[in-house]
């Protein structure tokens, strides 16, 4: 018998979500940055808001539009947009992933 | 991401579909940023998200020399972006009358677009903003030359990093090889001005918004005299920034002015 990986397990989120920050710094030549739960998108990775328009992409077209990261950075206030966190975005997907009608 | 060949150019195109609507034809929303650092993302952050679940079709692209799009050494006159735009607008397949949403420069090149093209606006909403006249052309001659000045040494990249961490830096950085290597600084003050006459001529729905702090706010005495139907908003404790700093507060103005400008087809299908 196989068991089937969650997909939608934290540590799973973090890998897809590093893989598409590596390719997003990778126009940098950053790709081996180290992206953790607590790496700041803007102190740490000093991501542009651009940069992040091209990472909702990637989450959108991974999660077959199942994320929307445009609308959970909208909710946002402006200081919680500047602390955000790499594992913040990480406990959105997993809920966007899980919750009803997720599969 | 959307890249698109229009007006001889590349520009990087987001589009946001109209949720939560049965609306055959809903409206569409077109968002244009401001100079400088600025790029679509001030408004895909912000607005985007909120009109499209609002039912709304939702359109923002970065102006040439800004964000993902091409860089041309020259052609940075406002007719050039008003160019762009309209070529964005048919390579994207938008029909009927769009409301143009522009910050700062963004709704400068909103205005002239609606002096060209009065038929394709159903409203605008400019934030922080005023129409292109010689007082506006000279203000930008002078911001845009000190700024060009200031990022063209490399020492002024050292002190940003030190002052102001390396975010702005880099951000400084990425202006200023739009503003230092290309006739952006120049261009811009140089286009062609709008006549009164224009300016009287617009006479689709204006929405003025305004920081109260922010030195353009006197602008919203002189855009509703001079204009057949403008409505100004100042909104408290804010300068220039007031769309990132205060989106709620803009999303709030904006949502039912799009609503009353489409004769309340935006309701019509919307579920309660």
């Amino acid at each position: 018998m196989t068991t089937t990986p969650d997909l939608s397990a934290p540590e799973a989120v973090l890998a897809d979500i590093s893989e598409m920050l590596r390719e997003v710094l990778g126009e940098y030549g950053l790709d081996d940055a180290v992206i953790e739960m607590d790496t700041k998108f803007h102190e740490d990775l000093e991501l542009e808001s651009i940069d992040l328009v091209a990472l909702s992409g990637q989450l959108e077209q991974h999660y077959d539009g199942r994320v929307n990261f445009a609308e959970f950075i909208a909710d946002l206030e402006l200081d919680e947009i500047i602390e955000l966190t790499v594992g913040r975005l990480v406990d959105y997907v997993v809920s966007c992933l899980t919750s009803v009608g997720g599969r | 991401m959307a890249m698109i060949d229009a007006n001889g150019i590349r520009l990087h195109v987001q589009r946001m579909p109209a949720k939560n609507t049965a609306a055959e034809r809903p409206p569409t929303v077109v968002f244009i940023h401001g100079l400088g650092t600025d790029s679509l993302a001030s408004f895909y952050f912000t607005l985007a998200a909120p009109v499209s679940a609002a039912g709304m079709e939702v359109l923002a692209f970065d102006l040439r020399g800004h964000g993902r799009s091409g860089r041309p050494e020259s052609g940075y006159r406002i007719d050039d972006f008003v160019g762009d735009l309209h070529a964005m607008l048919d390579a994207m397949d938008v029909e009927g009358p769009v409301h143009l949403v522009g910050n700062s420069f963004g709704g400068t090149v909103a205005f002239s677009y609606a002096v060209a093209h009065p038929e394709r606006v159903a409203s605008i909403v400019m934030i922080e903003s005023e129409p292109a006249t010689t007082a506006w052309s000279a203000k930008l001659g002078g911001l845009l030359g000190r700024a060009a000045e200031q990022l063209r040494y490399e020492e002024a990249f050292a002190w940003i990093t030190e002052n102001q961490g390396a975010h702005t830096s880099r951000l400084a950085k990425a202006a200023s090889n739009a503003l230092c290597n290309t006739s952006m600084a120049t261009d811009i003050p140089a286009s062609r001005v709008h006549t009164a006459e224009e300016i009287e001529s617009v006479t689709c729905p204006v929405l003025a918004i305004f920081g109260s702090e922010s030195d353009l706010a006197v602008q919203a005495q002189v855009m509703e005299t001079r204009l057949e139907r403008c409505r100004s908003v100042i909104v408290g404790g804010h300068e220039h920034s007031v769309l990132v700093e205060a989106p709620k507060t803009v999303r709030d103005l904006l949502l039912p002015w799009v609503a009353e400008h489409e004769g309340g087809r935006v309701l019509e299908g919307t579920p309660a």
